[in-house]
């Protein structure tokens, strides 16, 4: 009954709920922070490109770094483990030396477990 | 004659939504340029956010050390506002008591409150540097510990209180610590509130104080987080902006939580009876 007045109290009744924000929002990150970043790469007919390389350039202050690399398999699907970045470019090119555009992976915290939703296309226009 | 009323009535309200929202688009522009990262020189400008994101506010977070800018800056803060609640309260109620010298106490207060900062900012520096301050926490929030208008704000407020309050207290045995403690205090919430938000304000929006006391980059506040921000990136309008809005956001919070504790301390005394 004591704490019924403190709780009609907006300072407290906000600070609670940001409060409150903030645990849940630390919890999902420390759930979902495995660094985790997968994909596909297809060819410029959608098909599954199996042998590709893929790399992971770590966005830096200014420039971009490479992290990583690896290869697709027979389905074209592609994994990286590690990244502790928010921000990374990936870039895969197929075993005929075709590239594929960068694409810009922005996560909404470092380290985000992420899937691609599209591929990465090589030798596309 | 009603008609002409209400006509008057919609005109005045017209010019009061057109001075409100003058005064809005600043902020308006900075939060919609955080969220698209439009160039500020891109013509015609969208006036509504178009494909807005808050990545802007992820590439802060972690591009530069803002944690620990913010982690500085609240510890300033909350050293400068509890300063100024116990120093002010104190020197507020001093001067509403009879004393020798009163009034030359009150005149020199003043005229000390005509002196800009940048005046005495270097024997401030010189005392803050032989208490062996410098680049601590104590020595950034040292100068806005207590400030003249907060001090006059409690003195007004505590004016206000009955001095048969005051009398009684006396006769039960209560000493000036407790009086001021368990009467006034309690008693002037919205000088305790404007307390709080100008000192709170001064101190997270403080520049030039921190630029010079503070000798390592783990030790500097927001305002020096931003202009390092700038020094360091190049063609980030976005980040930029995020980074204004996290910085405003705090002092912004503060006020609109107290808003009306705030304007009531501002507002009492300002008129007699």
């Amino acid at each position: 009954m004591k704490f019924v007045p403190l709780l009609r109290s907006r300072f407290v009744v906000v600070l609670l709920v940001l409060g409150l924000l903030v645990a849940g929002w630390n919890v999902y990150v420390a759930r979902h922070d495995h660094g985790l970043i997968g994909g596909t790469v297809v060819d410029a007919a959608g098909h599954p490109v199996s042998g590709a390389t893929v790399v992971l350039y770590e966005q830096q202050f200014t420039n971009q770094v490479e992290r990583a690399r690896t290869t697709t398999d027979a389905e074209g699907r592609f994994r990286f483990s590690g990244n502790r970045s928010h921000r990374v470019e990936l870039q895969a090119s197929g075993p005929g030396g075709a590239m594929s555009a960068r694409r810009i992976v922005k996560l909404w915290f470092r380290a985000q477990d992420w899937v691609l939703k599209e591929p990465l296309v090589v030798g596309g226009a | 004659m009603k008609a002409r009323r209400r006509v008057l009535l919609v005109l005045r309200h017209a010019v009061l939504v057109a001075v409100c929202a003058a005064m809005l688009v600043p902020f308006y522009w900075v939060v919609k340029t955080s969220l698209t990262g439009e160039n500020i020189y891109a013509y015609p400008p969208h006036l509504v956010p178009v494909g807005g994101n808050l990545f802007h506010y992820v590439d802060v977070w972690y591009f530069i050390p803002f944690p620990r800018y913010l982690l500085n800056s609240i510890a300033v803060s909350l050293l400068a506002v509890a300063g100024n609640l116990v120093l002010n309260a104190m020197a507020g109620y001093a001067l509403t008591r009879n004393f020798a010298g009163r009034q030359a106490v009150i005149l020199l207060l003043l005229s000390c409150m005509l002196i800009p900062f940048q005046a005495t900012i270097i024997p401030a520096y010189l005392i803050t540097a032989r208490m062996g301050l410098l680049n601590s926490y104590l020595g950034l929030a040292l100068p806005l510990l207590s400030t003249i208008v907060c001090i006059f704000v409690f003195k007004s407020s505590f004016e206000a209180v009955p001095r048969s309050l005051v009398d009684a207290a006396r006769m039960d045995g209560l000493g000036d610590a407790r009086i001021l403690l368990r009467i006034m205090l309690p008693l002037s919430k919205a000088a305790v509130a404007t307390n709080i938000i100008l000192s709170f304000i001064w101190s997270w929006n403080a520049f030039l104080w921190p630029l010079i006391v503070t000798r390592t980059p783990e030790m500097q506040t927001l305002p020096l987080g931003l202009a390092r921000f700038l020094s360091y990136m190049e063609d980030t309008t976005g980040a930029l902006y995020a980074f204004v809005v996290m910085v405003l956001a705090p002092g912004l919070f503060v006020f609109f939580m107290a808003q009306k504790e705030f304007i009531r301390g501002l507002t009492s005394g300002a008129a007699k009876g």
